[in-house]
This record gives structure tokens, C-alpha cells and sequence, in this order.
């Protein structure tokens, strides 16, 4: 189905290439991952398969690529699409109409295919995934779930004999996730249909895989065929499959049913407290409390009698299904909504009345999309930026005179960025930086006025392990440095690894709240893969319970 | 659920709406039409499960009223019931200020309120691809390129309410013109990104991947063509004793623009897999619009229309009510009772 053939590519100024000597054979039928950190060049591989690049990118190919009979080289993108599909990353970053049935439609009008054929590959499509009911429904009406569905049934409407995902679920809470993946499932299993699937999530998408590709971020590596055996000779793996390493289990599961038989084996010591930190108990006065508030949004209720507090070198993790009102909740915190019931306080204080510049000095808030914040040249300037907009404010730190302003105000940007890591990217533009980085810079920028309650919404989405990794040990940090921290996330192994408490957000309402391996060995959803092997052991990541088990 | 009723339909309840809007200045069936203009819309809105709220079309339209009813009375200081007087030698403001200007200015902003919502009512209950279908075939990607364009502005705004947040969350106030500029940088670039994200998409699924049939040259020759001669007709017109020749041009001129496009449409591989029927809702509502017309314009000797020509000068008085008028007015709102019916 693919074949590659010492394939090099680069693009266009780029100093070294995307990807190097790349031979690769997929046969047909195949569910195929690609795998590997940010920068590695997993979209460009599964950009060159449908001839996006070099057509739309530019840049120079070598090399000899075939896939599904054809040279997408040769042939355009557009060619190319009758025989392969290809779903990105946001679903709305392709619509092009409004409503379910029409978006689905468009490609087979553009094609020229007959109305009645058109309509019984319509009838199937939105059968096939579950879309029938909702083929009246405006695009902007639906669930990120279902949205990315329609993005696939616009593709799998053209009959497609290959069909390529790049990071599909990255944006959806782990149930819209798991419905994505299974209809994916389906369409291999059942249509034969051949998958290749970028993604950082592996612990989502490994059950589903029959094959792996992993490109290491030094060009020219790629490790390609069962995943067991590509797994066991890399790092970046899922828990499981890191704790199936380290304790030796052979075959080497990749899901947690695979698992479960060694689990029961295993030799755990007993639980204790010593591992999982109880920070409540000694703590002071919360940074924050949240009191019986009610928010609405026109006339709908959507947090309906929220308590909730944030102590002081705490990180509470808030989770909950899409819609359930976790943004809105931050939102109301850092003043963009307004309460209609119940009372916010902040250090002991009510926010009421207070705008959302004045709340800032006390409150950091990430947003969901971190290029919002992005604008300056430089990455230095956009600390800079929130210092000097802090300087000006009326009730804030006034110094004596500009010039010792524009010193100390450089000293404190220097000195978040090298805590940062990122001090050589001081006179980097923004928005040429990877995701990651840019997530890291707009998260310098908010932190740079050192506020004492952090707000994190989804701060892991698009982030690779490794990116992931150093944000988790950044919030540890802070944390240890007596900042709140709230962070809203669908990443069960981030909160997994960082969280001191867990609450639950369920259609307004908090339904749970506690230590975090508590609540979440109560949520199916949200049980990390550990926590499912070993629900006795008090453990919630794998390297907390190597350490036990070191430690015994 | 649907709120599709035929693509005609709508467009004759919509130029129905425009003309019951414009053909009077009276304050009662001027409510009476928002009235039915807002409540077409909360039917929309929750077919379209949206949710039903029109609070944020009020507050416009409050906000519409009171602006034109303070212009107005600024600048108009005719009527004859005057509540205030500044002295006629204030440049602008000055003279007598006037109970019939206050309400004129607010009758103008009502109807500007009641265009905004027919409009809006009119975008809301029409799918794109009708839209879409209104341009001729022959112009496909220019239709195309406009339906992007209409998608994308309110995701534009969306996006340009998420930067102003979070540059307010840097301790940005936005009191002055220099502290917008932070906004405009991301969203240029932000709506850069997202136009070469949907490029890629579209070219990936395939858009305009069918070539022509044949070539574009001769059918874009026969359409300029064509316009030449309505052009040469419009220029032969203008003489003395050739109006006669100069219309027969014209007519001629447009059949065969009118064939042009036809020829040129036919050209454009790509076909429709929806046929619209006329079905029992748009009988309702073109009925409705019919009683309308009928009521506005048909020579009935016990329909008054000197109420609708109600006029607040010299001197504001209660405007008269028909009560024929009145009820057939209330034609307008019938979109909302066939989406309610198909709702159930």
C-alpha cells in the first residue's frame, strides 16, 4: 500500500532535512501509529503520502514514494485525494460549509458524481459513523467528538483505500477519544481500510495498533514494524509498556488487559501514605474559595452551585467530560464571567467588581490556545510586555524611575526564561517556535509577575513527552514555591504524575473531589493505566511505583 | 431539526419583510413586524439547537433605537411639542428640541432593528450551500471563496474577543488606540494560519480537482461580449429617438449574458445531490406573504392604508390601527409556526 524508498525531504531555507533515507513498507489493511517527539517529522511523512508536500509545502524530495498505486509527486494533492484521506489535527480548520450532511457532501459535489450516487454514499457514510441523527445539525452546534467524526465521514465519503490522521484526538476528552478511536477500529477492521494515525497519546491508541513507526528527532532514525518490538527499544513509551520494561514482563503488553495477568503476579508491598503527598493537612489559609457559585451563560446554567478551594503549594487538577463548565469556571475566577450566584475569594477577598486587569496581578491565567498571548518580536519582549503592563497598572508595584524599571524588569524576564530553559530563545520570534515552546513562552509571560493562584486550561494539548515532562517538573517547581496551582486537563497520566488533589466537574456540579488516587480509582474514565493494573498499591504513575519497589 | 424551508421561501418571506419594514413609519405595526421578526428567530435558533435567547439582538436593537432617537433629536428640531431650547447660537445643538424628532429618531432605529434582524433570521435558517446556490454555477469558486468568507468572519471575531482576554489577562487595560495594537498581530497572523489550514484541507479533499469540461476561454469571451452589448444598448438609448433600439439592445444583451452564463455554468464539473421540493410549510408562508400583499397593496375598500403613511410632524399624535393590516402583518411570523410544526 506504501512503499518509500530512500526518501529525503527539506523544505524550503530549512537547514537540514525534515527527513532522511526514509525506506518504508506498509502493506494493506494495515493500523499504523507514528510515533515520535515534536520536530521528529511525523506530519511531513504523512504529508508526503498524500502529496501535500512537497505540492503545497515545497521544498526539495529525493527518493521514490508510491502509495495506493500512484506517485503523489507525480500526481497532485488533489488526485491523491480520491484514493486517500486525510484528517487534520483541529476539525475545524477544514470545514467549509455549516451543516453535517453538506460538509460530508461537498467533496462528492466537486467531483461531479451523479446526485443519487452521491446520496447512497451519503446515507452510508454518516451510517457508518454514527452521524444519521445529527445530519441536520449545524457544525457549530456539535461536540469536539463528534465534529472530528464529520471531519472523517467527509473524508470516507470518497471511498478512500488509505486513510491518514494526524493527532485526531489531541483536542477531545478521553470518552470522545475512545469513541474516535473505535469508529477508526471499525473502519480497519471492518472496510479493511488501511490506517496510518499520528499521535503523543500513545496509552490512548496502542491497543489499536498493529504496526509502529517511530522517528527519532535525529534525522535519519526510524525504527518501523511490530510494536512490541519498536517499543522495547525506545523511551517514549506508555505506562504500561514502562512498567512492563522495567519489570520484564515478556511479551511486552501494550494494554492494560495484556497486563493485568503479570499484575496479579507481581509482588507489591503493602500501601502507605509516604508515597502520595496529603497536603491538605498542613495547610494555611487557601490562595482560593469558591462558594456556592452559579454561572450562566444567556440562560443557561452552567456551573450551578460550584465549592471549591486552592491552597498554597498545591496543584489541584480539575477534570471532567467536554461541556461539563471547567473553562468557564476559570474563566469566572479570573473575572472574564460574571457570577450570578455565590462569591469568589481571592487571598480572602471577594473579586466581585474587580476587572480582569486588576485580578491579573494576583491571578495567571493560560488559556486553551497559547498564540492569543503571542505578539512581540522577540520572546524576550513578550515578558517584558507583562511587566511593564503590571508597572502602569494603579494599585501596582511602582518603581522609582524608568530606567531602574526597564533593569529590574529585564533582570526578572532573564531569570523566568533561564528557569524556563530558555534563554538562548531570548531573541527568538514567537510564533516560529514549536508548539511547545510556544506554550512555554506564553506560560513565561503570564508567570513573569510571579501570581499567586495559576490557571492552566488544557496546558498539555499538541505537547510531546518531552515537552510534557518539562512542564510537569516547571508546575513542580512553582508549587514548591507556594504558587496554587488549578490545572484543567483530560491528561490522566499528567495528573497522574503532578496533581496533590483531584476534582471532578460533571455538569456544573462538583461530583468528587480528594486525594487523586482516590477520586480517580473511582472515575473509570479518568483511571490512569498504574492505578488499573495495581489498584491496592497507592501508586498512580509507573515511576512512583518503580520507586517503591526500589525502595523494598 | 430542520428549519429549511424552500430556499425561495425564504427569500421571498425575507424581500416580503424588507418591503412591510420600509413601507411604513407606523410605531404599532412596526412592532408588531419586530415582534414576528424576533420571534422567527428564537424558532431558528432552537431548531438550530442553539439555544433560544434573543437578549444580545435586543440590546442592539435598544442600543440602535436610543443612538438614532438622540441623533435625530440633535439635529432635527422640527415638531411642535419642544421640551428644551439651547440657545440657536450653540453650533449644532442649538434650538429647540423636540418631542416629534425623539420619536421619529426612534422610529428610524427601529427600522434599522427590524432590517438587522430579517437579515439576520435570513443568515441563521439558510445553509451555506443555498447560499452557495444562489451564485451562478459558472462562478463556483467565487462562491465558494465566499462561503469561507462568511464562516470565517465569526470565526474571526471569536477569535479576536480570546486575544483582547488574553491580553487583558497580561494587565492590559485597552483604554487607548496603542493598546489594541497587541490584537492585531495575532489575529492577522492567527487568521493567516487558519486560511492555509483550510487550503490544505480543501486541497487534500480533493477541491476543484475535476478539470472543465472545456475550455474557459470562449465562455468568458461570450460573457464580456454580452456585456459589451448591454453596454453599446445603454450608450445607443441615451440618443434622442433611439430608446426604442437602445432597450431592444439591452434585452438582447442580457438573453445573451443570461445564455453565457448558462453555457459557462454547464462548463463547471460539479453537481447538486439536493433537489428542493416546495412542500406544505412553504404553501403556508407564501400564503401568508400573499395576505400581505394583498392587505399592503390591494385596493380593499375596508382596509385604511393612510395608517401605514403615519407621520409624528407637525405634531405627535397616537398613530390609527388596521386592524386588517395588523392581522396580516402578523404573515411574517409563520416561518416561526412551520418550524414549530415540523418540530413536533
Amino acid at each position: 500500500m506504501i512503499s518509500f524508498q530512500d526518501v529525503t525531504f527539506t523544505y524550503p531555507g530549512a537547514s537540514y532535512p525534515a527527513l532522511q533515507s526514509i525506506n518504508l513498507e506498509i502493506p494493506a489493511g494495515s493500523f499504523v501509529l507514528v510515533m515520535g517527539l515534536s520536530g521528529s517529522g511525523k506530519s511531513t511523512l504523512l504529508r508526503c503520502m498524500n502529496g501535500l508536500v512537497p505540492h503545497f509545502s515545497g521544498g526539495t524530495l529525493s527518493g521514490t514514494i508510491r502509495v495506493a498505486e500512484m506517485d503523489p509527486v507525480d500526481a497532485s494533492p488533489q488526485v491523491m485525494s480520491r484514493k486517500i484521506g486525510f484528517v487534520f489535527q483541529d476539525p475545524e480548520a477544514q470545514f467549509v460549509l455549516d451543516r453535517v450532511e453538506d460538509e460530508v457532501a461537498f467533496a462528492l459535489e466537486n467531483l461531479a458524481l451523479p446526485p443519487a450516487e452521491i446520496r447512497t454514499r451519503l446515507d452510508a457514510t454518516l451510517g457508518l459513523l454514527g452521524l444519521t441523527a445529527l445530519r441536520e445539525r449545524r457544525l457549530d452546534t456539535l461536540s469536539g467528538g463528534e465534529r472530528q467524526r464529520v471531519a472523517l465521514a467527509a473524508v470516507m465519503a470518497l471511498n478512500p483505500s488509505l486513510l491518514i490522521l494526524d493527532e485526531p484526538t489531541s483536542q477531545l476528552d478521553p470518552e470522545a477519544a475512545e469513541t474516535v478511536l473505535q469508529t477508526l477500529v471499525r473502519l480497519n477492521r471492518d472496510l479493511g481500510l488501511t490506517i496510518l494515525l499520528a499521535e503523543h497519546r500513545l496509552e490512548r491508541v496502542l491497543p489499536f495498533v498493529d504496526r509502529l513507526i517511530y522517528l527519532d528527532s535525529e534525522p535519519g532514525r526510524m525504527l518501523v514494524g511490530d510494536p512490541r518490538q519498536v517499543l522495547a527499544e525506545v523511551d517514549l513509551v506508555s505506562p504500561v509498556v514502562a512498567l512492563g520494561k522495567y519489570l520484564g514482563w515478556q511479551p511486552l503488553p501494550l494494554t492494560v488487559q495484556e497486563a493485568l495477568p503479570f499484575a496479579q503476579l507481581a509482588q507489591l508491598p503493602e500501601s502507605s501514605d509516604v508515597l502520595i503527598s496529603d497536603i491538605q493537612a498542613t495547610l494555611p489559609e487557601p490562595v482560593l474559595r469558591i462558594v456556592d457559585l452559579h454561572v450562566f451563560y444567556g440562560p443557561k446554567p452552567i456551573l450551578k452551585g460550584v465549592n471549591l478551594s486552592a491552597q498554597g503549594g498545591e496543584v489541584l487538577a480539575l477534570m471532567g467530560p467536554n461541556g461539563a463548565g471547567k473553562t468557564t469556571l476559570l474563566r469566572s475566577l479570573i473575572g472574564l464571567m460574571k457570577p450570578e450566584v455565590g462569591e469568589i475569594l481571592l487571598l480572602g477577598e471577594s473579586i466581585a467588581g474587580k476587572n480582569t486587569a486588576d485580578l491579573a496581578r494576583l491571578v495567571g491565567y493560560l488559556p486553551q490556545d497559547p498564540n492569543a498571548l503571542l505578539f512581540a518580536d522577540r520572546v524576550l519582549d513578550e515578558l517584558l510586555y507583562t511587566l511593564h503592563s503590571r508597572a502602569h497598572q494603579p494599585h501596582g508595584h511602582r518603581q522609582n524611575s524608568s530606567a531602574d524599571t526597564d533593569t529590574s524588569n529585564a533582570e526578572k524576564a532573564a531569570v523566568m526564561l533561564a528557569q524556563m530553559g530558555m534563554a538562548d530563545l531570548a531573541e527568538a520570534y514567537p510564533r516560529d517556535l514549536s508548539v511547545g515552546q510556544r506554550q512555554r513562552v506564553a506560560l513565561a509571560a503570564i508567570m513573569v509577575a510571579q501570581p499567586r493562584l495559576l490557571l492552566l486550561d488544557e496546558p498539555t494539548r499538541g505537547l510531546d513527552a518531552a515537552a510534557k515532562q518539562r512542564l510537569a517538573d516547571l508546575l513542580q517547581t512553582w508549587r514548591d514555591d507556594g504558587h496554587a496551582i488549578i490545572l484543567v486537563t483530560h491528561d490522566v497520566e499528567l495528573v497522574a504524575r503532578l496533581a496533590d488533589r483531584v476534582a471532578i466537574l460533571e455538569d456544573g456540579v462538583i461530583s468528587a473531589q480528594g486525594k487523586p488516587v482516590e477520586v480517580l480509582a473511582a472515575s473509570p474514565v479518568f483511571m490512569p493505566q498504574v492505578l488499573q493494573l495495581f489498584p491496592d498499591a497507592g501508586c498512580l504513575t509507573p515511576q512512583q511505583l518503580i520507586n517503591r519497589l526500589r525502595s523494598t | 431539526m430542520s428549519t429549511q424551508l424552500h430556499t425561495w421561501t425564504w427569500l421571498t418571506w425575507l424581500a416580503a419583510t424588507l418591503v412591510a419594514i420600509s413601507v411604513t413609519r407606523n410605531l404599532f405595526y412596526l412592532t408588531l413586524i419586530l415582534l414576528c421578526l424576533l420571534v422567527v428567530y428564537s424558532f431558528i435558533e432552537d431548531a438550530n439547537q442553539r439555544g433560544a435567547y434573543p437578549f444580545s439582538l435586543l440590546r442592539f436593537g435598544i442600543l440602535v433605537s436610543v443612538l438614532s432617537m438622540l441623533f435625530n433629536m440633535l439635529i432635527s428640531h422640527f415638531g411642535e411639542t419642544v421640551f428644551l431650547t439651547l440657545p440657536e447660537e450653540w453650533p449644532l445643538i442649538g434650538g429647540p428640541y423636540t418631542l416629534e424628532a425623539l420619536v421619529y429618531g426612534l422610529t428610524n432605529g427601529l427600522v434599522l432593528f427590524g432590517i438587522l434582524i430579517a437579515f439576520t433570521d435570513f443568515n441563521q435558517a439558510m445553509p451555506v450551500r443555498m447560499l452557495i446556490r444562489l451564485i451562478p454555477r459558472a462562478f463556483f469558486p467565487v462562491a465558494v471563496v465566499i462561503s469561507i468568507a462568511v464562516t470565517f468572519v465569526p470565526t474571526t471575531i471569536r477569535q479576536f474577543y480570546q486575544i483582547k482576554e488574553a491580553q487583558m489577562l497580561r494587565g492590559q487595560r485597552m483604554k487607548s488606540l496603542r493598546d489594541w495594537l497587541p490584537l492585531v498581530m495575532p489575529l492577522l497572523v492567527g487568521g493567516l494560519e487558519r486560511a492555509l489550514q483550510l487550503s490544505e484541507a480543501m486541497t487534500a479533499r480533493g477541491f476543484a480537482s475535476a478539470a472543465p469540461k472545456g475550455g474557459n476561454t470562449a465562455h468568458r469571451l461570450a460573457m464580456v461580449v454580452s456585456m459589451l452589448w448591454v453596454m453599446a444598448g445603454w450608450v445607443v438609448s441615451t440618443r434622442a429617438g433611439w430608446e426604442t433600439l437602445g432597450l431592444g439592445l439591452i434585452l438582447a444583451g442580457a438573453l445573451a449574458l443570461l445564455a453565457a452564463l448558462w453555457w459557462a455554468g454547464r462548463q463547471v464539473p460539479r453537481t447538486n445531490y439536493l433537489k428542493e421540493k416546495l412542500r406544505t410549510g412553504d404553501a403556508i408562508v407564501l400564503m401568508g406573504i400573499v395576505v400581505i400583499g394583498l392587505a399592503l397593496y390591494f385596493p380593499f375598500e375596508w382596509i385604511d392604508r393612510s395608517s401605514l403613511y403615519y407621520s409624528v410632524y407637525p405634531l405627535l399624535q397616537w398613530p390609527d390601527f388596521d386592524p386588517w393590516i395588523g392581522t396580516a402583518l402578523l404573515g411574517l411570523g409563520l416561518p416561526a409556526y412551520v418550524i414549530g410544526l415540523r418540530k413536533r
